[in-house]
């Protein structure tokens, strides 16, 4: 039998990396992801025997399914959180994707050429933050994938983007010149959502929180 | 060819049962306004741009244009500051109970589903400085939430610059408060926890580590704050929470209330108690109010005391809108010279309204594109 919809969590879980680093961790802690294993090309995953609901989107996306509390709760990146200011709750850091934000460019790119910059990125309200920062005014061009094509093609002078371990920026002959903020997967819940749902939340929290504590012992 | 039948971002137009509905509520509120004595006020959609100097936007921008002389003037974001404009620019004598009704315009982030224009409804009570001030607020939560809607509405209860006493307390680096609070009011957790750790040697680290989730039922907050020792400051504050609860426990039993000790107050110029009430199924806040005895002190040099509340009209439309059952509608069809009859059948049938149709072919085409039942008067029938 079916749980009362009420009392329903809608999860946003991110596609993609995020989803296939997150489903071990629901796992461990007592969440059956069957059916979004099996998922073929469904989105949208309804449980028979607990109270969630899984939805799978794109990072950006999740974002706005919690502002408009179409989702409570959301699996996404501290990058996009950023990004796309997000103004929900972020109670949990899950230790997982991380990654960090680098300025990257060919070896020849002098950061302290005079001359306005052209930078290159997915992110343009990140890397307009870090540039204000240093009190540098840059021109930004907003590129959607593939971002170290920009230097490379003389599109750019320069990238912000994020990288995990380096590899396909050293394999595309850039270098790093910065490190910006660092970057891992949170879990987000929607504002008016933890205030109606407050002990099925953050139940749902308390058991990944203990996974993620865990893991990070066991790292140790 | 440049389409002129386009919508500005974020707007929208309202008819039908959505627009009856609203209009509908808004008469509800200023019935119940009217019967509390309450002195209607209007104020215009554009306000010098300065009026709004002490609003803080969050995430939206305000509409901004030119007026003859040059100045920036803005379509009004909030209705309190308005008010508080109208008081320092006029004299008024205080006190004072003001009621009103209109549109607010906040422009959200592109193509984010929110719309720009919000219609909002709310009371300033203006030179009380007593807790019955607040009462009165609460009190009409209850009766206007108990009116409008089905399902029950929770009121929460709050204390404005709770945070900032208790930080104040820890650290005298204001920055440093500031980022606390900020990171706490958005349960940022991974980033307050970090902020905290630098706490960890004093004896108020654990009240620190539960603060983000210091929200719910009164009795259980009120049993976990007595784990903690707090400065006497902080406890005089809770105090009056506790006597705000008894109070409504004792006064509208039927309410149910909680409280948050970890939320910010709606703006900045908040003082004392705030409060806010939402429903189980809406997607924000349907009341929000409370004290600011500061407010007045941007527009004049006499502080006044005041509190205010105001009330999501497109929220609580979009909740009955909702829950509402499909109405059956009826059309009811007559002959020229039966208009009599056709009025009084209008006038004892729910959900009807004329045919203007010439012949009943016409008449039926009619009933079937409206989806509605045909009444045939010119046959003799009425409807039970």
């Amino acid at each position: 039998m079916k749980l009362l919809t009420e009392n329903r969590i809608k999860i946003a879980l991110t596609k993609g990396r995020v989803e296939k680093q997150v489903i071990p961790v629901l796992e461990e802690a007592g969440i059956n992801c069957d059916q979004i294993r099996n998922k073929q090309r469904r989105l949208i995953f309804d449980s028979e025997t607990q109270p969630f609901e899984f939805i799978l989107a794109k990072g950006p996306d999740v974002t706005t399914f919690l502002e408009r509390g179409a989702a409570d709760i959301g699996i996404v990146g501290s990058d996009i959180l950023t990004e796309h200011q997000s103004s929900q709750y972020e109670l949990l850091d899950l230790d997982i994707g991380k990654c960090q934000f680098v300025l990257a460019s060919t070896k020849d790119f002098d950061p302290n050429a005079a001359k306005r910059k052209i930078i290159g990125t997915k992110y343009p309200l990140i890397t307009k933050r870090y540039f204000d920062r240093l009190g540098q005014d840059v021109e930004i061009i907003k590129i959607e994938g593939s971002v170290e094509l920009a230097p490379l093609t003389g599109l750019a002078d320069a990238i912000v983007d994020i990288t995990e371990t380096g590899t396909t920026i050293k394999e595309n002959n850039l270098k790093i010149f910065d490190y910006l903020d660092k970057v891992s997967t949170r879990l987000v819940v929607n504002r008016m959502a933890l205030k109606q749902h407050p002990k099925e939340i953050f139940d749902f929290v308390d058991r990944i929180k203990a996974v993620v504590e865990e893991n990070k012992e066991e790292r140790v | 060819m440049l389409k002129n039948n386009l919508l500005p971002l974020g707007t929208r137009d309202e008819f039908g049962s959505r627009a009856s509905e609203k209009q509908h509520i808004i008469s509800v509120i200023q019935e119940v306004f009217n019967n509390r004595g309450f002195s209607k006020i209007s104020t215009p959609l554009l306000e010098k741009q300065a009026v709004f100097e002490p609003y803080k936007l969050g995430n939206y921008q305000m509409y901004r244009l030119l007026d003859q002389e040059g100045d920036t003037i803005v379509l009004r974001p909030d209705m309190t500051l308005p008010i508080a404009r109208f008081l320092s620019a006029t004299n008024i004598s205080l006190p004072q109970k003001f009621s009103y009704v209109g549109d607010i315009f906040r422009i959200s982030r592109r193509l984010s589903g929110s719309y720009n224009e919000l219609t909002q409804a709310g009371i300033e009570l203006v030179g009380y400085s007593s807790i019955k001030a607040e009462y009165e607020c609460l009190v009409l939560i209850n009766q206007l939430s108990s009116q409008l809607l089905d399902e029950p509405v929770e009121i929460e209860l709050g204390i404005a610059d709770f945070a900032k006493s208790v930080l104040s307390t820890l650290t005298s680096d204001d920055e440093l408060q500031d980022e606390i609070a900020d990171a706490l009011y958005n349960k940022q957790v991974p980033k307050y926890e970090e902020l905290i750790e630098q706490f960890k040697e004093k004896s108020e680290y654990k009240f620190l580590l539960n603060w983000p989730r210091l929200f719910g039922k009164p009795e259980v907050i009120f049993n976990q704050l007595e784990e903690y020792k707090l400065p006497d400051e902080v406890e005089t504050r809770i105090s009056e929470l506790k006597n705000a609860v008894a109070w409504i426990k004792q006064t509208i039993p039927e309410q149910t209330v909680s409280i948050d000790l970890s939320s910010r107050a709606p703006q900045k110029y908040y003082t004392g108690l705030t409060f806010k009430g939402f429903s189980k199924a809406g997607a924000g806040y349907l009341f929000s109010g409370g004290r600011y005895d500061k407010l007045l002190a941007n527009f004049q040099d006499v502080s006044e005391s005041a509190v205010g509340m105001g009330i999501d009209i497109d929220l609580i439309t979009d909740l009955v809108v909702g829950s509402m059952p499909k109405v059956n509608k009826k059309l009811i069809y007559f002959e020229d010279s039966q208009w009599e009859k056709a009025e009084s059948e209008l006038s004892k049938t729910p959900n009807a309204t004329l045919s203007l149709s010439d012949n009943l072919k016409d008449a039926k085409e009619e009933a079937e594109k409206m989806n509605a039942e045909l009444v045939d008067m010119t046959e003799g029938e009425t409807i039970d």
